[in-house]
């Protein structure tokens, strides 16, 4: 007897999210029904992932390699130069501000300077913005509201919202016209709790997930594993908590890891893979600190896509 | 349902400084205020009993059998304990509890044998916590075998699935779904048994002025699935009300969603609402979260 494999249909599908300021360039997520790459069962993957490139908010600390931000060396003094630079790069699709130094653990900075940063990087780039607080979630209370108001309006991503700070961080998100990031440490019931929180007050469908995402070798087994049930569970089972597109945020973590520090080559792999099994989990937004590794994982994202076309 | 009063708990500070103390005022109160609201059982929960460990155990059952004449749970694993104790209860006591592990079944199970009572036996094995009904059965049909061999009828055997909490993240419902269908099955795999659930573990966890409503939810539940006995707290009014059958209206509620059956949620009272909703969590029809009554 000839096998015929099964093909399934879900009902649920992944909430839409667009990102970015009007008369810029933007990205949509989300909008699946068929869970990640299952491009042989029923139902529609109308936006392809979204690839982003981290910047930071202050020059790479010295333990970075120097491999990693060559291309920037000459405009990473300036947050709004680097981002301008990344536009250059056209498989990028969007910029993650990564504002590192306003952590306690790191120089503190003070929110009014990362709302400057905020608003001048805003202007250098026509790409969509994905602007990360420290993920203090005292000092996010204030840095973040300060960022919102400096990029009012302008649709960008801010987060990480937390547990902590959600009510504070998600109104002043809704206040000026932003997407929320809601971040729970890799544990589905918290990740639900948040969301049901949050949508007390704000708007389900301007959610994205962030489940934290550990590099490979570094735990992304729970990762992977909860983004599945995250995306069985809202395409499946049509739970409205679970039902927003995710960021697999992993740029940070990749490289504090010695293999992907060690060489330049390895590094890119040790991102790319880690890029490529959440990928393949269902993230819908990637976070890269090395251009090749996003260009790498780009091009066997299209050559999948381009056999089921 | 035998409900085992579980409020004499070495855990808890007012039980252990009074036994440390000898005094008997407030374990006996304990023992009282369960005998009142309806406990069938009491349990004595001691702990590991690591020092003097006959004296104590003689002390608290001495103690509580001065003001009731219930039949004990006698609730450690110090099998030394287990036989000063056993000897001293006015009525056919209950050994909580053995298990699959070597060590708790050559130790405790020859002593329900000696002293012709009765036995809880649980799941667990020397390889941990079966995690699925499978294997939850097929450890429990050794265990009970090994105990049929030494003379103990299974109608003197209470097993016990090992209630884990719903709250654990992404397990926990699988696992109180896994009980559940334990205490379907396990009548049918051997006739006779009987069944007992630690039952405010499902619980543990969770927000704690919820806990008493998971608590409740989950046993109308196992009860619909012949759970013989719980322990549990005697002392929550409203659970004692639903498992005697006095508010029908709730308890087939919880059977429609076991059945998943549409339920019109917009028409009904509150109260009746979040039954509904924490059996969702506790079939896996719904995500758990903490704020699942939200």
């Amino acid at each position: 007897m000839e096998y015929k494999a099964p093909i399934e249909s879900n009902t649920g599908v992944v909430n839409v999210v667009t990102l970015g300021k009007s008369g810029g360039k933007t990205v949509t997520i989300g909008g699946e029904s068929i869970l990640p790459l299952h491009f042989f069962d029923d139902g529609s993957w109308p936006n392809p992932p979204v690839f982003a490139l981290q910047i930071l908010d202050r020059e790479p600390p010295e333990d970075l390699p120097d491999f990693l931000y060559a291309p920037f060396k000459d405009v990473m003094h300036d947050p709004a130069k680097w981002a301008g630079k990344v536009e250059e790069f056209d498989y990028v699709d969007a910029i993650q501000l990564y504002l590192l130094s306003t952590d306690p653990a790191d120089q503190d900075s003070p929110p009014e300077k990362a709302a400057e940063i905020a608003r001048k990087v805003a202007e250098a780039t026509s790409l969509p913005l994905i602007i990360y607080g420290s993920g203090d979630p005292d000092k996010d209370a204030k840095v973040l509201p300060a960022v919102c108001e400096a990029v009012d309006g302008m649709n960008y991503l801010i987060g990480p919202v937390q547990k902590e700070n959600y009510e504070v961080v998600g109104n002043a998100i809704l206040d000026h016209g932003l997407i929320a990031s809601a971040q729970t440490p890799m544990d589905i019931n918290l990740l639900k709790e948040l969301n049901v929180k949050l949508g007390h007050f704000f708007p389900l469908e301007k959610i994205v997930i962030d489940p934290l995402s550990p590099a490979l070798g570094y735990g992304i087994e729970y990762t992977y594993s909860l983004m599945e049930r995250v995306k069985q569970l809202g395409e499946i089972i049509k739970d409205k908590m679970t039902q927003m597109p995710m960021i697999a945020d992993f740029a940070t973590e990749v490289w504090r890891s010695k293999q992907a520090r060690q060489n330049e080559e390895q590094g890119i792999l040790w991102e790319a893979m880690t890029s490529l099994s959440l990928l393949t989990a269902g993230a819908n937004i990637l976070t890269h600190r090395h251009l090749k590794s996003i260009k790498l994982v780009k091009e066997m994202y299209e050559s999948e896509v381009k056999q089921w076309k | 349902m035998i409900i085992i009063g579980e409020n004499i708990h070495v855990i808890a500070g007012v039980v252990n400084q009074a036994i440390k103390a000898r005094d008997s005022k407030p374990i006996q109160d304990l023992a009282k205020g369960q005998v009142q609201a309806g406990a069938d059982y009491l349990d004595l929960n001691l702990g590991p009993l690591t020092k003097n460990p006959e004296e104590t155990i003689q002390w608290v059952i001495n103690t509580v059998q001065q003001v009731t004449d219930l039949p004990l749970s006698l609730d450690t694993l110090n099998p030394v304990a287990m036989e000063a104790g056993l000897p001293l209860c006015k009525k056919r006591p209950l050994i909580n509890s053995a298990s699959g592990k070597k060590e708790q079944k050559e130790g405790l199970l020859p002593l329900a044998q000696k002293y012709n009572c009765d036995v809880i036996i649980s799941v667990i094995n020397d390889r941990g916590m079966p995690p699925d009904v499978e294997m939850k059965t097929e450890s429990i049909m050794d265990t009970v075998a090994y105990a049929n061999e030494l003379g103990i009828a299974n109608e003197d055997i209470w097993v016990d699935p090992i209630i884990l909490p719903v709250s654990t993240a992404g397990e926990g419902q699988g696992f109180a779904k896994a009980s559940l269908e334990f205490i379907k099955i396990i009548a049918e795999v051997l006739p006779g048994i009987k069944s007992t659930v630690g039952l405010s573990n499902i619980s543990n966890g969770a927000p704690n002025e919820l806990r008493p409503l998971l608590n409740r939810t989950y046993l109308v539940m196992l009860q619909r699935y012949g759970l013989y006995s719980a322990i549990a707290d005697p002392l929550d009014k409203e659970f004692m009300s639903l498992i005697k059958g006095e508010v029908p209206d709730v308890v087939n509620l919880i059977y429609k969603v076991m059945d998943g059956e549409e339920i019109d949620l917009s028409s009904l009272p509150q109260k009746e609402l979040d039954y509904v909703k924490t059996a969702k969590v506790l079939t896996g029809e719904v995500l758990y979260s903490d704020a699942w009554l939200e």
